[in-house]
């Protein structure tokens, strides 16, 4: 056993260094025979006659040099190192296409690896959670909100599911919302989150320095305490573990200190929190038993129970809160990776076919060239090189240069991943996450060698089938290719044609939604608009007075900065989600609340619709002299709600959401509260009515909107120096922001099917310049019996778009059923959009053409001689 | 036809051994005529078969090798055999007595029909 590993070994050494032994051999041979000879003459024989018996005597030198190399190396390796050999001197031959082949490749494989590490930790990766399968999001089914589909959970419902539900083990809740933390230099306004006290235990995470809450904790007057972030405590607390118990300031409030969490825990709902408080839900909310859907709500499966069962039974209890009512439950890992999903598996699957067509591309060239070498393959064969070692040997070109670029692409992956990293404004879930690990890079070995078998076993196929006879036969100067072998090659570029066709028009889709969107019309105007939220808390605003008096000296102070042409506020910026949905109605309305029209609500300053060119239909603004009155302004679609047959029904009153009268002063138009969605009904109320907590300031200058930014910024440190001065952006950076992940999905598409396209073409050139040299003697007779150069070029042209145009009708198809399957990142585009396809079909169409004619006139500009006389 | 005997498959290998290490340090064609000698001259031995087997000995580590000067001043690759090829001779050694014994046995069997 040993001993033969060691003979292996040694054969092994021997495959690699054996250059010299060879030699070694052949002076141990001659001096073993040279003593031999010598034996003899001292016998007395003749040198010539003791020479020749000496040789007799040895044997056959040759056949022991030959038994000796067959033994000397493992022949594995040696066939192996002979077609490297071989490789690396058809490289060496070659070496542009071997640079193009391995760049083309090494920027696929690179795409692809770098799409992959997205998808795997984004979508792959179990969630970072305790027993992760088991988490389920619960959204509710209310007939109320029926247009809106699936609503955000009352937490009456969520306390009466855990508590009736034999499948569920934990339910627990999540609030965003800002909070003030005071520390440092000057306090600082951070995402925070309102949770119950399981929270943290749900999520199968402990703080790592102090405790989770207490189920007391949940009490209105015990809820003041806080676990804040890493990030947090590091940044504002100097990383002092002796604070944990200790009091900090929070929204102007004492809060005792009761933990840390690490950073890597980022829950669903609350993925940028920095601060935890206890939820304490009031007696008013406690009571609530419809509407106050503003709750996130996740629940955890006992062992052994299905997603099934638990909605069977929730749905039990919902029954019992209205008639109609359900719910739904996600998987966790659905509601993480969210909206990127689609998008995310869009790209794979185009990077995907990229590589696809860089490999038939590069099969399509490795075929030509081998058939160029049909002769070689014809030779080898009659010399007894069996099919499996010529198969083997054109495998091992195209897997060495897979191999390089594939090592290649790899760095390449490693570079764009650190670039998308870079690009802080895209928001993809656990982005943060994304790396190569050994899962990714076994992913791109994998694809490596797939490649490499993909784009040469093809090729190597047909240089094994070549027949030595005819080959040898035909034509004394070259071998042409037969009929059989140029369909392949058309199929190879009808199927680069079909695939480029598909991507240009998912990637023309794409185009054409975010154009769409851009230019929808969303009824205010972002230019020169300057937004900050500013947010007040604390013992001093706890009156809506003291918050009403800081308002009015605020809009006065930022009215006054010169270079502001409006200034007002609202509760919710336009463009910034579709929220507090709550009913209005007209007086004496007998239906039940759940029946009434939900609208989207809003507090606002006078000046708000003018700053944001919000256009006024019928009527006026709220102004200041409606101090004391109970006005409203509605958005057109609330006012059709209330009012569906009256045009102008100003001075009509209804009753708003704080079930109080109001008289309607004024009609405006319709604002879209996400950009990609109709825009909802609206009310909006002056804030005096009910002064807000937190207010978007928006202020728009007659220069470029930052010039106000520091007397804004002054203004508010004039007014309360303890509150915190949040990051201030432009209208149309928030816009941008809600359009930044199509924007992504399209820079990509559009780099890949510009690839494919280029790729795709170049193959188009390829197949026809070949074809056109293969009839070189056909055209020169042609010519030579009178045929013009434009028939030629028709000729050429002709033969060389067959396969892309049956590629294109192909791809078509393809891309109508992909259209499908990508409707939801569309905006307002049909996934058949007859405008793209045509594009499209277009584009391919001259791009092709073009490839056809270059080698067409090429051919046709020579003289009929030149034709005739070449090879 | 040569009276000579032809060498068994697979004997050479012991006999190069037991030849180094009766002799010490010898080059090839010194083992291809020794092993003729101590057959009585009665095995005939082409001595070109003997390189391939020296090979396979040396990559198994039973024997070394290294350049040197002949009697003749001629240069030629000397044999020796190693540590474990000690070994490897006493274990062929045994295999092969236990073998010739075994054909013995066989050889000395009485005729049943008599």
């Amino acid at each position: 056993m040993i001993r033969g590993l060691r003979r292996n070994w040694n054969r092994l050494l021997g495959s690699i260094f054996h250059r010299n032994r060879d030699t070694d051999l052949a002076e141990e041979l001659h001096s073993h025979i040279q003593m031999l000879a010598e034996e003899e003459i001292r016998r007395g024989i003749q040198p010539q006659e003791a020479y020749r018996r000496a040789k007799l005597q040895f044997g056959s030198v040759e056949s022991v040099k030959e038994s000796y190399r067959d033994q000397r190396g493992l022949p594995v390796i040696d066939a192996l190192a002979q077609d490297l050999r071989y490789a690396l001197r058809g490289i060496r031959r070659n070496p542009a296409y071997a640079l193009v082949a391995t760049l083309s490749l090494a920027l696929g494989i690179g795409a692809n690896t770098a799409i992959f590490s997205l998808v795997n930790s984004v979508l792959l990766q179990p969630l970072a959670y305790k027993n992760p399968h088991r988490l389920f999001a619960v959204r509710e089914i209310s007939p109320l909100f029926a247009a809106l589909g699936p609503v955000a959970v009352n937490p009456v419902h969520a306390r009466e599911w855990a508590a009736q539900c034999q499948s569920i083990e934990q339910v627990t809740l999540v609030r965003g919302g800002p909070a003030q933390v005071a520390g440092g230099t000057e306090p600082v306004a951070v995402p925070g989150a309102r949770v119950p006290h399981n929270f943290f235990s749900l999520f199968g995470v402990e703080p790592f320095l102090g405790r989770a809450f207490l189920p007391e904790e949940e009490q209105e007057g015990n809820d003041r305490v806080a676990i804040i972030s890493e990030t947090l405590w590091r940044s504002r607390f100097q990383a002092d573990p002796s604070l944990v118990g200790k009091p900090i300031i929070i929204d102007g409030e004492k809060h005792q200190l009761a933990g840390i969490v690490a950073n890597s825990f980022r829950p669903p709902f609350a993925r940028t929190a920095e601060v935890f408080r206890p939820l304490a839900l009031s007696r008013a909310e406690s009571a609530r038993r419809t509407g106050n859907h503003n709750y996130a709500a996740v629940v955890r499966l006992k062992p052994g129970f299905t997603s099934e069962q638990a909605l069977a039974e929730i749905n039990v209890v919902q029954a019992g809160f209205g008639q109609g009512m359900k719910a739904t439950l996600i998987p966790l890992h659905e509601i993480v990776a969210g909206r990127a999903r689609q998008g995310l598996w869009m790209l794979a699957a185009s990077v995907g076919a990229v590589l696809l067509i860089v490999c038939v591309n590069l099969a399509n060239l490795l075929l030509s060239r081998i058939t160029s070498r049909g002769r070689e393959a014809a030779i080898r064969a009659a010399l007894g090189a069996s099919r499996g070692r010529q198969f083997c040997q054109i495998l091992t070109e195209s897997m060495l240069i897979a191999i390089s670029g594939g090592a290649l692409g790899i760095l390449f992956a490693n570079w764009a991943i650190k670039l998308l990293l870079a690009t802080a404004t895209l928001d993809i879930p656990r982005l943060a996450e994304v790396r190569i690990d050994s899962g990714v890079l076994l992913f791109a070995i994998c694809l490596t060698l797939l490649t490499g078998i993909l784009f040469g076993a093809l090729p190597a196929w047909r240089f094994t089938r070549n027949q030595p006879q005819s080959a040898l036969r035909a034509g004394s100067h070259t071998v042409t290719e037969g009929r059989r072998g140029l369909r392949l090659r058309e199929g190879l570029i009808g199927l680069e044609v079909g695939l480029s066709a598909a991507l240009l028009i998912v990637a023309g889709l794409l185009a054409s939604s975010l154009t769409r969107l851009l230019q929808v019309d969303k009824g205010f105007d972002a230019s020169h608009v300057l937004t900050l939220n500013v947010g007040l808390a604390g013992n001093s605003y706890a009156e809506p007075a003291a918050r009403e008096r800081f308002f009015d000296r605020l809009l006065t102070k930022v009215s006054a900065i010169p270079g502001v042409q409006e200034s007002g506020f609202t509760t919710a910026l336009p463009a910034q989600g579709d929220t507090w949905n709550d009913p209005i109605y007209l007086e004496g309305d007998g239906r039940r609340r759940e029946e009434r029209y939900p609208v989207n609500n809003r507090y606002a300053s006078p000046g708000f619709f003018r700053a944001m060119n919000i256009p006024m239909r019928y009527g006026r603004a709220f102004e200041e002299s409606d101090r004391g009155r109970s006005v409203a302004v509605l958005s057109d679609k609330a006012a059709k709600l209330l009012w569906p047959g009256e045009t102008n029904p100003v001075g009509r009153r209804f009753i708003g959401e704080d079930d109080q009268p109001k008289t309607l002063v004024g009609i405006v138009a319709e604002v879209r509260a996400v950009l990609d969605r109709q825009p909802p009904p609206t009310a909006y109320y002056p804030y005096w009515q009910r002064p807000p907590n937190a207010v978007s300031m928006v202020v728009r200058t007659t220069a470029g909107p930052f010039t106000a930014a520091g007397a804004l910024r002054a203004a508010l440190r004039s007014e309360d120096p303890q509150l915190p001065v949040q990051a201030m952006q432009t209208m149309e950076e928030l816009v941008d922001r809600s359009v930044v992940e199509r924007r992504f999905q399209l820079t990509l598409m559009g780099a890949f099917s510009a690839s494919a396209l280029l790729v795709a073409s170049l193959g188009i050139y390829g197949i026809v310049a070949y074809s056109v040299a293969r009839r070189r003697n056909e055209i020169g007779i042609r010519m030579a019996l009178g045929a013009r150069r434009s028939q030629l070029h028709w000729l050429v042209i002709r033969q060389g778009m067959k396969p892309v145009v049956i590629g294109l009708v192909a791809g078509i198809a393809v891309a109508l059923f992909l259209g499908q399957a990508i409707r939801g990142l569309l905006f307002e585009v049909h996934p058949a959009d007859p405008v793209t396809i045509a594009g499209t079909a277009g584009l391919l169409l001259i791009v092709g053409a073009l490839a056809c004619f270059i080698p067409a006139r090429q051919t046709a500009g020579g003289d009929a001689i030149a034709a005739l006389r070449f090879d | 036809m040569s009276t000579k005997a032809e060498v068994w498959q697979g004997t050479l290998a012991l006999m190069v051994l037991k030849t180094l290490h009766a002799m010490g340090t010898q080059h090839g064609f010194g083992i291809a005529r020794r092993i003729e000698q101590t057959s009585d001259n009665l095995l005939s031995i082409n001595h070109g078969t003997l390189y391939p087997i020296l090979l396979k000995l040396e990559q198994e580590g039973a024997i070394k090798s290294e350049w040197g000067v002949s009697e003749n001043n001629r240069r030629a690759r000397f044999y020796s055999i190693t540590r474990s090829g000690l070994k490897q001779l006493a274990a062929e050694v045994d295999q092969w007595e236990r073998a010739t014994e075994i054909v013995a046995r066989f050889v000395a069997l009485k005729d049943s029909k008599a």
